[in-house]
């Protein structure tokens, strides 16, 4: 199991330099993460977009400015619909978000018929660093489904479990969280939960411990479980957090950051090629990170 | 202005003892932590509990309660409203929940203010005290309404700010955390935002400001602009003293990230219109059982004596 970021860099740069198309780039965007990984002979980029805003960046590259392909396409949607579409002929292996905003661009990347979704949902992994845990950690869903049905979230636990094994976790624990480590049929996440966890003991995840519902005291401490009378594999060893919902998700991975100043970076699963979104809420550091991670899932899906 | 645990602490000690009643000390870190409280000077306890289980375990942790006031009691909902009643009766100045289960507390709270004529909403306002952080914050509700609508929303945010006024903060900041993000549009917990801001703005929420941010992002990166780790700086921020949380889980999940993070520490209570009620998580031991204490040692002191300067 990947034990680390540095980790994850190492196996991302031994499989070779993989074709990375960004699109759209209508106006200037932040090109660091990208610099960072064409210097670090992770991609070749394409970029697909209007050259006015590339000039300066590519300017700046000197020798490794040859290294990257461009494509004149000003408008953002047809650049995209360009680039999804080179994605599925097989002549790149990696989408990168450009200037567009993630509304439009997810909109048109998780279109059922053009786009490149290939579950019944798509959902974002935040995969963590912490300080003093000697394997990283995933949380999901972070971003795309607002409030999952159990439906959606047996997509997305799949979803994450693909992941998982993808950085060598073989039986990943996971923990469902909800705000009580009881089943109380007046908190639906705890219903959620049980259901998830009854799935997974009759082998329908395939080789994982699924504890829940937990509370994320049980979930993070072994001791605070054994003191709430809860015995679990899962307590205190987690590899994987679901959340209930995005706003436990999406401010649990914030506050992982802003507070516990903990790496983290983002994973969409559910499409059929890896897909770097640049979220706001992931650290600079940790950008180049998210192509890593879009190296290690490429030809896995 | 009281900013931080340690001068809680040091408030409960120059400021105790306060008559704490005790609900269910029927295990070993509890019983351990009110021995410490009283033993430090915060607290003058009050037991209420089954008799057989509160001596077997003073015994075990060696405190002496021949001269502490005990009450014996087996059924957890009669410990819980004796004790609550109590506690609005005016007889002690703090409640503590121990082994029994916090709905059981909640329902006697509800039924105290109805009879009082209050009808408040009753909620857990979790504190964190943030290394760097020169002020305490706290998050709301943790741990009774599942899903608050905008209603049940600012009474809770009413709750925080009385609270906030007493530990001395004239106008506390509020942030209404929101899972809003880029896409899939406005969600409920946002709409609830743009509405409590309104009504912070038009007074209707007492002294407070409601702020223009919901999430983290947000507090620590205005604009929106790439941020490094390295970078974050908690006393730079400009950082909420309250953040209500949009729902029961996503509150429950964050506020208990202590249990990951290294550097904050909590302290849970339900501010009643007559006094604090601490309600320790079951999974919390016996340190911060002690500091929840001196929380409600402090709050109670306040509520006697005016707000902190």
């Amino acid at each position: 199991m990947m034990t680390s970021f540095d980790q994850i860099r190492k196996e991302a740069k031994a499989k070779g330099k993989k074709r990375a198309v960004v699109a759209p780039v209508p106006a200037a965007m932040d090109f660091a993460a990208l610099s960072a990984a064409l210097a670090e002979g992770l991609v070749s980029p394409i970029v697909i977009g209007s050259s006015d805003a590339l000039s300066s960046w590519v300017k700046g590259l000197g020798k490794k400015a040859s290294e990257i392909e461009i494509i004149e396409e000003p408008d953002a949607m047809r650049a995209l619909a360009l680039a999804i579409d080179m994605l599925k002929k097989g002549e790149a292996d990696i989408l990168m978000r450009g200037s567009l905003d993630p509304n439009r661009f997810l909109q048109a990347v998780l279109d059922k018929e053009k786009g490149l979704l290939k579950e019944r949902v798509a959902s974002l992994v935040s995969v963590f660093d912490p300080p003093g845990v000697e394997r990283v950690t995933m949380t999901t869903d972070t971003y795309i489904n607002s409030f999952p049905s159990i439906v959606e979230k047996v997509t997305i636990t799949e979803n994450v479990i693909r992941l998982a094994r993808m950085l060598g976790f073989d039986s990943p624990k996971i923990a469902a969280l909800s705000a009580i480590e009881q089943v109380n049929p007046a908190i639906p996440s705890t219903l959620d939960a049980a259901i998830l966890s009854k799935m997974a003991e009759r082998g329908q995840f395939g080789d994982v411990t699924l504890e829940g519902p937990l509370d994320i005291d049980c979930a993070v401490s072994r001791r605070a479980a054994t003191r709430k009378g809860v015995h679990s594999s899962v307590t205190g060893q987690g590899d994987i957090y679901l959340v209930p919902n995005v706003e436990a998700g999406l401010l649990m991975a914030e506050l992982s950051v802003f507070i516990g100043k903990t790496p983290m970076a983002c994973a969409l699963m559910g499409v059929s090629h890896p897909v770097v979104l640049n979220l706001p809420f992931v650290p600079a550091e940790n950008r180049v990170t998210e192509i890593d991670l879009a190296v290690l899932l490429c030809g896995r899906f | 202005m009281i900013r931080s645990f340690r001068d809680m602490d040091r408030l409960a000690s120059e400021k105790g003892p306060k008559r704490l009643v005790v609900l269910a000390p029927e295990d070993e870190e509890f019983m351990m932590a009110v021995k410490k409280s009283a033993e430090e000077g915060y607290t003058q306890p009050i037991l209420i509990g089954d008799r057989e289980k509160m001596e077997r375990l003073a015994d075990q942790v060696q405190y002496d309660i021949s001269k502490t006031e005990k009450i014996y009691e087996k059924s957890r909902q009669a410990i819980a409203d004796l004790g609550i009643s109590m506690l609005f009766s005016g007889e002690v100045d703090i409640a503590g929940k121990g082994q029994i289960p916090t709905a059981f507390i909640y329902r006697a709270i509800i039924r105290e203010e109805s009879k009082v004529g209050k009808g408040k909403v009753v909620s857990v306002i979790s504190m964190w005290d943030i290394e760097g952080l020169d002020h305490l914050t706290c998050f709301t509700d943790t741990g009774v309404n599942i899903a608050p609508d905008y209603r049940a929303k600012a009474e809770i945010l009413r709750n925080a700010v009385f609270l906030f006024h007493l530990l001395g903060y004239p106008r506390p900041k509020i942030c209404v955390l929101s899972g809003k993000r880029e896409i899939n549009g406005d969600i409920p917990s946002y709409q609830d935002y743009l509405e409590l801001k309104k009504a912070a703005a038009a007074g209707d929420l007492d002294s407070c400001e409601v702020m223009g941010v919901t999430s983290f992002l947000d507090i620590f990166c205005p604009g929106g602009k790439a941020f490094r780790l390295g970078d974050i700086d908690i006393g730079k921020a400009d950082f909420p003293h309250i953040m209500l949380v949009p729902n029961l889980a996503t509150g429950n999940i964050l506020v208990k990230l202590d249990f990951a993070l290294k550097n904050v520490r909590r302290r849970s209570l339900v501010m009643s219109s007559r006094g604090p009620v601490i309600i320790p998580s079951r999974s919390d031991f016996q340190d911060s059982i002690l500091g929840e204490i001196a929380a409600g040692v402090t709050v109670a002191e306040q509520i006697k004596g005016g707000t902190a300067s």
